[in-house]
């Protein structure tokens, strides 16, 4: 906190004029006036959007049906019983039984757990990586900046799926983690592009120069002035790289490169499907319209986003 | 203009380079020698033998030269695995199959994608933009592998004998319609949103404004003013949909058991056929550069105020 008497002074004033003047104002309004803030602006703006809040919901209960389904579900989901295989979907297994006599609603549920835990691990590093990379860039600028996008260019569009398997062979296993950063590796080009692009349209401000002018340090300005700022578009590309993530790791499983048994993902679910959609069509479709849920959602919810926390989209 | 596109073609080489190094490196990483694969035991002579015979003695930056003389003189090497085969012949076998499949799922993706868009845009808020963007979405978000196995499952499995298609193969035309079209649908709805999304943004312009206002009859209006600006930005979509054909290829090749590169990719990678990975690898990764390359030049030419920015 500024210790500044002067600046104190000036803070108290404000503090007095501003709260005056609301004073005033409700008074003459007869009513409680409330501020708004961007934030809050944003929530009015995000309700007011029903595709973005009804994909909200929607996201919301796929994540507590994994969350909550196997601690109250009466089926051990690694209980292998014969005379249970193959029930289609009914009241006592509302998904069905695959070839093992398993139930299908608990183990969906655990396989989007580890779904969708490898898909937020995954978008975190992804947004760790492409903030770092791109604030770096934006803000050094120069010859810096400059080699770091020639490198970008170099890199982007290339396909993730070779370099995610390549590095899965690398490390010989997979769990969840070598998961994470096999999908990770090369899927980080385009945060790390948006985000530089932020920092330096950020960086052409007035509050920036007018800090900048004040004498404020560099760290000061990076960290108060110019990553706040892009936290609404980090916000709106977590939802957005979240589907990739977790596609991703879909495709790996049903190939055959997932996590191992008896531990399951949704794609090693599929991939289970798979092997007899002739006779038992649900067992892949089940999984796989949980996926399509995850991502229609979360595109929405992207989309409602930012079209919230950012009003100058607004008009088409 | 001839300036902007020397610079930018050879721009390429030490991206090329670039990424052949990082497939190089990677490939390095990877623990078990391919040779190791027999239960037979080796004598040592004998191993460091074919160490040599495949260069793997040298130090790193001496295979690496070797390899990238070897890329640009359009020699992939042998495969490690397979005896008297060399990743060329495989790439010469697999690869046409996949550009045929991805070539043609990128042609029905543009023929009814852009359309679709169009048409959305133009009745926008409507029930048919409602529809149609319905049906994008749908197709953008369920898996390839679904929408696969539901094709075979329908149409070559329960209406087969009404249509006739087979569930697998590439030796038919009819055998290629499903997969096409499973490969297809993704890119499709991209490019659906996407000129969709143009065209709205083209709609506000002051000069359609002005081309309504002095009495032009409104297919004119779209079609010289409206569609022309709309559709040179999705020029610059064909870069990420390679990426996302390639990507789906190898779904798709895997289900349909199509003998593309994306299906003999996963096996090499499991029969830890070094050369062949590294060489599918950097066959694809140079192919997407080499796009990237087109479609930046392609958009300066339409686009000219994008030269000076994209060099």
């Amino acid at each position: 906190m500024a210790t500044n008497p002067q600046e104190e002074e000036v803070r108290e004033a404000a503090i007095t004029r501003e709260s005056e003047a609301a004073e005033r104002m409700r008074y003459e309004a007869g009513a409680a006036v409330r501020q708004t803030s961007l934030w809050r602006d944003a929530v009015r703006r995000f309700s007011a959007n029903k595709a973005a809040l009804a994909a909200m919901v929607a996201f919301v209960l796929l994540a507590l049906y994994c969350l909550i389904v196997p601690f109250v579900d009466p089926y051990d989901p690694n209980a292998v019983d014969f005379s249970q295989a193959y029930l289609t979907p009914s009241v006592h297994h509302f998904f069905g039984t695959d070839q093992f006599g398993r139930d299908l609603f608990v183990r969906t549920a655990l396989g989007g757990r580890i779904s969708i835990g490898i898909g937020f691990a995954g978008t975190f590093a992804i947004m760790l990586i492409g903030i770092l990379y791109g604030s770096i860039s934006g803000f050094v600028g120069g010859w810096l900046d400059n080699g770091m996008m020639r490198l970008l260019d170099a890199l982007y569009g290339l396909p993730y799926l070779p370099f995610a398997i390549i590095t899965l062979a690398i490390f010989g296993t997979v769990n969840f983690w070598t998961m994470v950063i096999a999908l990770t590796i090369a899927s980080w080009f385009t945060t790390a592009r948006v985000i530089r692009g932020q920092i330096i349209s950020l960086k052409e401000n007035d509050y920036v120069r007018a800090a900048r002018a004040i004498g404020a340090r560099w760290n000061r300005i990076l960290f108060r002035h110019l990553l706040p700022n892009t936290l609404g578009l980090v916000i709106v590309f977590v939802f957005l790289e979240l589907p990739g993530v977790v596609l991703g790791e879909a495709f790996l499983s049903f190939l055959g490169l997932g996590i191992n048994p008896p531990q399951a993902s949704w794609g090693s679910l599929a991939q289970d499907g798979y092997s007899q959609y002739l006779s038992h069509p649900y067992i892949i479709v089940i999984p796989s319209v949980a996926i399509a849920w995850l991502i229609l959602s979360a595109f929405f919810v992207a989309d409602g986003l930012r079209d919230a926390l950012d009003p100058r989209t607004q008009e088409v | 203009m001839l300036k902007f596109v020397v610079r930018r073609v050879l721009w390429t080489i030490p991206i090329i380079l670039l990424v052949i190094l990082m497939v190089f490196g990677m490939m390095k990483e990877i623990k078990g020698s391919p040779f190791r694969r027999t239960e037979r035991a080796v004598p040592a002579a004998v191993m460091a033998n074919l160490n040599r015979k495949f260069g793997l003695d040298r130090p790193w930056y001496v295979q690496y030269e070797r390899y990238v003389r070897d890329v640009f003189t359009l020699d992939l090497g042998p495969s490690l695995v397979l005896r008297n085969q060399d990743v060329n012949g495989i790439v010469e076998e697999h690869f046409p199959v996949s550009a045929e499949l991805g070539g043609l799922a990128m042609l029905f993706a543009i023929v009814v994608g852009v359309p679709l868009g169009v048409i959305s845009a133009l009745r926008a808020n409507r029930f048919t933009d409602y529809a149609a963007m319905l049906v994008a979405n749908v197709g953008f978000s369920v898996p390839a592998f679904l929408t696969s196995t539901l094709f075979i499952y329908f149409f070559a499995g329960k209406w087969g004998g009404f249509t006739g298609l087979p569930t697998n193969g590439w030796d038919t035309w009819s055998a290629k319609v499903l997969p096409v079209i499973a490969l297809g649908l993704g890119p499709l709805t991209y490019f659906a949103r996407l000129v969709r999304g143009q065209m709205l943004e083209t709609l506000q312009q002051d000069y359609v404004r002005t081309a309504k206002a002095k009495g032009l009859r409104w297919r004119r209006v779209v079609g010289v003013h409206v569609l022309r600006n709309s559709l040179i930005p999705a020029v610059t979509a064909a870069g990420p949909l390679l990426g996302f054909i390639v990507t789906g290829s190898f779904i798709i090749e895997n289900i349909f058991a199509i003998p593309g590169i994306g299906r003999y990719y996963v096996t090499s990678v499991e029969g830890r056929d070094y050369s062949t990975v590294m060489g599918i690898t950097v066959l694809l990764s140079i192919l997407i550069i080499v796009a990237n390359m087109v479609v930046d030049i392609l958009y300066g030419v339409l686009d000219p105020r994008t030269r000076e920015a994209r060099t």
